[in-house]
């Protein structure tokens, strides 16, 4: 959430140069000031609009700083540009220790049982052709779906359910 | 010339008549249970009954097993057996109309137990109507003394279709999902119990994760789904011989399971390559039939029962919507249009409706409509629940819910319900547990 | 030598055991909870007919059909629509014989054109089933509205045409139908899409006491499909039994004493 809104803080400023020019780079400075001051208030919400979990709470590390997880909207198996980032680590720490890994993909408590089990393996498979794209073999990834059956936080909360909306990189026995 | 004067005298007669009648509509009445009167039974000739036959205590556990089928209804009101005056050997011959018309029955349920000839155990009940003084329903059951509480359920049905024109739905069984342990390592097994709770037993020990069980049309079938060895497959159980297999070799997960109405084939949903269709699997041939295919997630498909159309739950409009498509997968049409998202879609087995979840502005409900959409009724609402399934008569739905946690799980929990299709007579099953995801069988005699 | 071997009989018991550990059904015992045994049924009596007296029903029915058409246009003759009601549970052999009556029945255009259905919430917010009651009242006082209405034109109507008999008035009307809405159970299980007009003649002592009642389609009672008529007409005969003697005004008996009593749940059961 927080990386998005910096990329697009970036893009404006770059939008921005371009129509102005350089002379107004003071106005401009300015105006980057202010919607970093938006984005850093928002860093302090781990749920924002999308709701996509943008915390680190739940998270575990494959390696130092390769998370295991990344979060989802509800009922979206759309991968979020902070999700891109965190698999891109994932992919190069597959790559580099040549590991097999299964992808589990989970959905939180507020669908039905069985549109959620399809939505689990939605997400697992998003990610599974994403760390494809980057190079892994389709052979070392394996994915199941937990639908909601397996949440890693047991609060009926909106918080708890972004949490839950995830799905994880297990290194296979 | 004499015909058309005598059809013309006749003419003024009949008018004449006719405008001397008065007529008055009943538009309303009292929309209270049927008071009814479940008279004790009685042993014929006890001397040729068993001393453990008598110990069973037949002659009540009968009839209060029928009186508390028919109460669970919503349909009866069963009048205290204290106030009963007739024994019930008279009750049962030739029963003092007055007598039960004094304590407000309006119907009586008599009964009595012999042992014939052929020392088999028969149970005989008639029903009356106390009101219009006449016998209305009179049967007699063969059976083993251990078999009463079908017996009682037997007779709840006969009772329940005399009184209401419709079938019962008291012998039955419903399977379903036990589960015990926290909310993030739940440890579920498929239980079968009789439609009141009683005999209930697991099927599986909870080794593995199982899901979404469902009855083949004679109810010794059962398709379920099972993450055993961790690959999550549809399974088959025979649960007479306790033989099962899984359903076709599929190269990734299947899900969502359901009979065919005739019980040969089995219809569910198969994610490949995470995108989830509907295929069909005649279970004789083995021969697998792709019925949806679509890049949105399709699943929970039901049976029209007549076995010619297929309603399911696809995203392929961008959320989860109704639909209805013939068997062999033409004709896709969506039928869900109200706000909100629409789940699990069950056609009733009297073909009229299809029960569904709704999830609308962070609330559940389960409802239902009619098979081309229209007519959405909404039955009952909550925080979570879903998943109904219809009892063989299509008049009543159980469902499960699911409480709301708090902090690391506190408060969890899950159970069974019933409810009337008219939005009444909403009721908690019990189990020895937590349940979840159960199916109700068909009529088990029949 | 012997190490190897006891080593591998040990393998191969781990072997054994873990596959029997994973197998998803290490339950040998009979699984089933209560074996299924037939049990045989049969009847012990004649399946009741009730009352009717066939020559004057079928007289009654002429001039009833006769007067709908001249006077109560309004009051459409109860249509019998065989209702498709298939088996619970069919069983495989029992479908084929089953499939071809109802390939008849059940049209594939059964499944209409899509149409926009406006959500529910529209109309009721959220569905509370305690609201019921509520919507019940007022259906009723709708319904008791339009009867009004109905009964006066049918009164003007009869007005014009014959002076002779005027018939009750309402009030009187009123009194009656109070009493047999205390006295209708409605049966419960009733299905909501259907005609369920029951039609009930009565013929009164000065008293107000039942001198005869029969039910004017008798014959819809016994068809297939219409299970739920003979419960419903059967309720109805109860709640004129138990009214029995209905308190009718000390006068003009001669108005009152043939009365048709029009029973139709439809209102309430819809909610």
């Amino acid at each position: 959430m927080n990386y998005v809104k910096h990329q697009l803080s970036l893009i404006i400023l770059r939008e921005v140069k371009m129509l102005k020019g350089l002379r107004n780079s003071f106005l401009v400075i300015v105006l980057g000031i202010l919607i970093s001051a938006c984005s850093t208030t928002a860093t302090k919400k781990t749920v924002g609009a999308g709701d996509v979990y943008t915390g680190t709470d739940t998270v575990k590390y494959l390696a130092t700083g390769v998370a295991d997880r990344v979060f989802f909207a509800t009922n979206s198996s759309k991968l979020t540009a902070a999700a891109t980032a965190t698999l891109d680590k994932q992919a190069d720490y597959i790559k580099s220790s040549k590991i097999s890994v299964v992808i589990e993909g989970h959905a939180d408590e507020r669908g039905t049982r069985e549109y959620n089990l399809a939505l689990g393996e939605r997400r697992a498979n998003a990610v599974r052709d994403y760390l494809m794209s980057k190079g892994i073999a389709k052979a070392s990834i394996k994915v199941i779906s937990y639908g909601k059956e397996r949440p890693v936080n047991t609060e009926s909360s909106a918080l708890a359910w972004s949490q839950n909306r995830r799905s994880v990189t297990v290194k296979s026995k | 010339m004499k015909k058309f004067f005598l059809t013309f005298f006749s003419f003024f007669i009949i008018s004449q008549s006719a405008f001397a009648l008065v007529k008055i509509d009943i538009t309303r009445g009292n929309l209270e249970p049927l008071p009814a009167a479940i008279s004790r039974f009685y042993m014929d000739d006890p001397a040729k009954f068993s001393k453990e036959l008598k110990n069973l205590k037949l002659e009540e556990k009968i009839p209060d097993l029928i009186s508390t089928n028919l109460k669970r209804s919503g349909l009866f009101n069963i009048i205290d057996p204290k106030s009963y005056i007739q024994s019930p050997s008279i009750a049962h011959m030739k029963p003092t109309f007055q007598d039960w018309a004094l304590i407000k029955a309006q119907i009586m349920v008599s009964g009595k137990l012999v042992i014939d000839s052929k020392k088999r155990l028969r149970v005989e009940f008639r029903l009356w109507d106390v009101v219009n003084a006449k016998e209305i329903e009179g049967l007699a059951l063969f059976a083993t003394p251990n078999s009463w509480r079908r017996i009682a359920h037997i007779i709840s049905d006969k009772i329940y279709e005399r009184m209401t024109g419709e079938l019962g739905y008291f012998d039955t069984r419903i399977i379903y999902v036990a589960e015990s342990g926290a909310k993030d390592q739940r440890v579920k097994k498929l239980a079968i119990m009789d439609q009141d709770g009683a005999n209930n037993k697991y099927l599986t020990l909870g080794n593995e994760l199982v899901l979404t069980p469902r009855f083949n049309p004679t109810a010794q079938m059962i398709t379920y789904m099972s993450y055993f060895k961790n690959l999550p497959r549809v399974y088959l159980l025979n649960i007479e011989t306790g033989m099962q297999e899984v359903v076709g070799d599929f190269p990734g997960m299947t899900f969502a399971p359901r009979f065919s109405p005739d019980g040969k084939k089995i219809i569910m949903s198969f994610a490949k390559d995470g995108n989830s269709d509907i295929y069909s699997m005649d279970l004789a041939t083995r021969v697998v039939e792709q019925l949806t295919s679509h890049p949105s997630i399709d699943t929970s498909p039901s049976y029209s029962p007549d076995g010619r159309y297929i309603t399911f739950n696809s995203d392929r409009s961008g959320s989860q919507q109704v639909y209805v498509m013939k068997s062999d997968g033409s004709n896709v049409k969506r039928i869900s249009y109200g706000e909100g998202l629409y789940g699990t879609p069950v056609w009733s087995p009297r073909g009229d409706l299809i029960a569904f979840t709704k999830i609308y502005r962070g609330n559940f409900y389960i409802g239902v409509m009619r098979s081309d959409g229209s007519g959405e009724r909404l039955l009952t609402q909550n925080f979570y629940q879903e998943a109904p399934s219809w009892a063989p008569n299509g008049r009543v739905l159980i469902f499960y819910r699911e409480t709301k946690a708090g902090k690391s799980g506190v408060g969890a929990s899950s159970s069974l319900w019933s409810i009337d299709l008219t939005g009444y007579n909403e009721r908690k099953i019990k189990t020895p547990t937590d349940a979840s995801d159960p199916a109700w069988s068909g009529l088990l005699s029949k | 030598m012997y190490k190897s071997v006891s080593l591998s009989v040990l393998f191969h018991i781990a072997f054994i055991i873990f596959t029997l550990i994973t197998l998803p059904f290490v339950k040998k015992e009979p699984i089933t909870a209560q074996q299924l045994i037939a049990i045989d049924i049969i009847q012990i009596s004649e399946k009741t007919q009730l009352p009717f007296a066939p020559k004057a029903r079928e007289i009654i029915e002429k001039i009833q059909k006769e007067k709908e058409k001249r006077v109560v246009t309004k009051q459409a003759p109860p249509k019998i629509t065989p209702k498709e009601k298939p088996k619970a549970v069919p069983l495989p052999d029992q479908l084929k014989a089953k499939r071809e009556e109802e390939k008849k029945k059940q049209n594939p255009e059964e499944i209409k054109e899509l149409v926009r259905q406006s959500s529910e919430f529209e109309k009721k917010e959220l569905f509370d089933p305690n609201k019921i009651a509520a919507l019940i009242d007022k259906s009723k006082e709708e319904t008791a509205e339009i009867q009004r209405k109905q009964t006066l034109e049918l009164t003007q109507n009869q007005d014009s045409s014959v002076s002779l008999n005027k018939g009750i008035t309402l009030s009187q009307e009123d009194a009656i139908k109070a009493q047999i809405y205390k006295c209708w159970n409605i049966p419960l299980g009733l299905p909501y899409d259907q005609n369920l007009l029951v039609r009930i003649r009565l013929k009164l002592k000065p008293d107000g006491s039942i001198m005869f009642s029969e039910i004017l389609d008798h014959a819809r009672m016994n068809q297939p499909g219409q299970a739920f008529y003979k419960v419903l007409a059967e309720s109805a005969l109860r709640a004129v039994k138990l009214c029995d003697p209905l308190k009718m005004p000390t006068t003009g008996y001669e108005k009152w004493k043939d009365l048709q009593l029009n029973f139709d749940a439809k209102e309430m059961l819809r909610g």
